[in-house]
């Protein structure tokens, strides 16, 4: 009887979200670190293949194409997924499933988010903590002397960069620099000219999945005339909006901080 | 009278191409900033299209003759597509300094293909050339859908790189590109009879001499190997190829001697005016990929001109 009533109490005691989500798939890998920090874990049954942090769930596709088949068979309650275009909200009756659709293009579009999912996963505590240790994060970026300005490559031929609509303008605006890129796009197809002109301080450029192997900016034939700095970056953690946004803010910040004696 | 209207329009496209960009240049006070922006990017990339847009001109003009036929061009004959395999594996393998090579290779493994099964017993058929041709341009184009797809995030460079453009110009692409053109050139211009005379049935051809399948196997590889250097350097440019040549004949001029040097000039001045719209066309230094131009204008001036002298010139002359 003792027993029991230990096993009870202590079963009170544990988080109340293990009890209330159902079976979640993330088709976003960009959110999985965020749901392992809300404690919801093992709710998670299937991820895209490309899922680093659930590494031992069912595989479901990529994220932009996802099987269906697959995912109606885990027969899930809650689909986190990037954009209407990667899972139409048409497919809620179909699948008989809530979606969640994540996509945040600015820092606190991201803290929003987590508080959204929070909520929806019953772990409202746990996401205000997380936002916390968030913000506090960013309270560690430090003032800069003077704006340094920035563009962003997302792809080199042709050439793409990062427009306002993109969480690569939050994190650079965030570490004290400007976006030279003012157009309100995600991508931007540029010209080189423009680029050249603008005469950026610093040149970001990524390499990832879509800029793969891109040649040195500082050794492009048509960048000769460019004084800027460059910088490359990860395009997994600079270019996909989540917790390590804020690392990466913090980054650019420090990396700016060494641009302004 | 008319090939001097020609060099007349190329002049006047390319100094309204340099003289026009994403950023404003007086080209007679220049300063050191708008003058690197002239030598190193607009100058190279102009003068890159002009030499695309002619060799495309070029490839089309030679592919029609090998297949005795008017809709030939460097996408039924299935080069442009199998260039393009080759171009997109090296985007897959992240080696995009070797693209060119890559697009060489697939544009020679597809001209390869076409001609063996177009062949039988040292005698090519025109007609199961274009079969093969486009049996060949779908096969690729599957296996590059198939590609884009396992590239997952990396399917958006695939598809703006595929789409065309010259963002890539730097001066020893040009002058390959130039020597290529130069050569292919000079190599057909000795033929311009032999070319007109294919034009009638093989039998008359041969009565006048000519080795019709050695023609047609060196005209096919010539203009293949144009149409790898153009999608290796450029990506996939739609329509040039098609429309230069039959602007040209619809103009009045079939025979080869003055078909041939037009559409070097007219498919210049194509590409470099196609490229100068999709270079200013939309605001704040944004870019148009130059396929979509070539397709979009070239489409709607072709068909306005087959709607209007299709009496006269297809049907019921």
């Amino acid at each position: 009887m003792k027993i029991r009533l230990i096993v009870i109490i202590c079963l009170l005691l544990l988080p109340v979200n293990l009890y209330a989500a159902g079976k979640i798939i993330v088709l976003y890998p960009a959110v999985s670190p965020i749901l392992s920090e809300l404690g919801v874990t093992k709710q998670v049954v299937g991820t895209t293949s490309s899922d680093e942090t659930f590494k031992d769930t069912v595989k479901v596709g990529s994220h932009l194409k996802p099987n269906i088949e697959i995912i109606t068979s885990l027969k899930p309650d809650l689909i986190i997924a990037g954009s209407k275009m990667t899972w139409p909200e048409e497919m809620r009756k179909s699948i008989n499933s809530e979606v969640f659709y994540y996509n945040p293009k600015t820092l606190n579009e991201i803290l929003e988010k987590i508080t959204e999912l929070g909520i929806l996963l019953n772990a409202p505590a746990q996401a205000a903590k997380l936002n916390e240790k968030l913000k506090a994060q960013l309270s560690a970026i430090k003032p800069i002397s003077k704006k340094i300005t920035v563009i962003y490559e997302v792809t080199e031929n042709p050439l793409r960069t990062a427009g306002i609509d993109s969480i690569e303008n939050s994190i650079i605006e965030t570490a004290g620099g400007i976006n030279l890129i003012k157009i309100e796009k995600k991508n931007v197809p540029i010209s080189i000219e423009k680029v050249i002109e603008l005469n950026p301080d610093l040149y970001i450029y990524q390499i990832g999945p879509m800029n793969k192997s891109p040649q040195k900016p500082q050794d492009r034939y048509q960048f000769k005339s460019l004084k800027s700095k460059f910088l490359s970056v990860n395009e997994l953690e600079f270019a996909r909006p989540g917790i390590n946004s804020f690392d990466e803010t913090i980054k650019l910040n420090k990396f700016f901080q060494g641009l302004c004696p | 009278m008319k090939m001097i209207g020609f060099i007349a329009i190329l002049l006047i496209v390319f100094l309204v191409s340099i003289s026009m960009g994403a950023v404003e240049i007086n080209p007679f006070n220049m300063t050191d900033l708008e003058q690197s922006i002239m030598l190193r990017v607009r100058l190279p990339r102009v003068l890159m299209a002009g030499l695309i847009g002619a060799a495309l001109a070029l490839s089309g003009v030679l592919f029609q003759y090998v297949m005795k036929n008017p809709l030939a061009d460097s996408f039924t004959t299935g080069v442009s597509a199998s260039s393009a395999v080759g171009a997109v594996v090296a985007i897959l393998l992240g080696i995009s300094e070797l693209i060119p090579l890559f697009a060489l290779l697939g544009g020679i493994g597809g001209l390869y293909l076409v001609y063996n099964i177009a062949s039988y017993k040292e005698y090519t058929q025109p007609i199961t050339m274009l079969l093969a041709g486009i049996v060949l341009s779908t096969f690729a184009t599957s296996l590059i859908s198939l590609m884009k797809y396992f590239s997952s995030d990396g399917v958006s460079s695939i598809i703006f790189w595929l789409m065309g453009g010259f963002q890539g110009a730097a001066p020893l692409k040009v002058l390959s590109l130039f020597i290529a053109l130069i050569l292919s050139f000079l190599i057909v211009r000795r033929d311009y009879l032999k070319l007109d005379i294919i034009c009638f049935d093989d039998a008359t051809a041969c009565g006048a001499g000519i080795d019709v399948n050695k023609m047609r196997k060196k005209l096919f590889f010539i203009a293949a190997l144009l149409t790898a250097f153009s999608v290796g350097y450029a990506g996939i440019i739609g329509f040039v190829g098609l429309i230069i040549p039959h602007l040209i004949r619809l103009s009045g001029l079939v025979k080869a001697s003055v078909l041939l040097p037009s559409s070097l000039l007219i498919g210049a001045s194509f590409m470099m005016a196609a490229d100068l719209i999709a270079r200013i066309i939309l605001r704040n230094g944004q870019e148009l990929p130059v396929g979509i131009i070539t397709s979009t204008v070239g489409g709607i001036f072709f068909m306005y001109l087959l709607m209007k002298r299709k009496k006269e010139l297809y049907y019921f002359s």
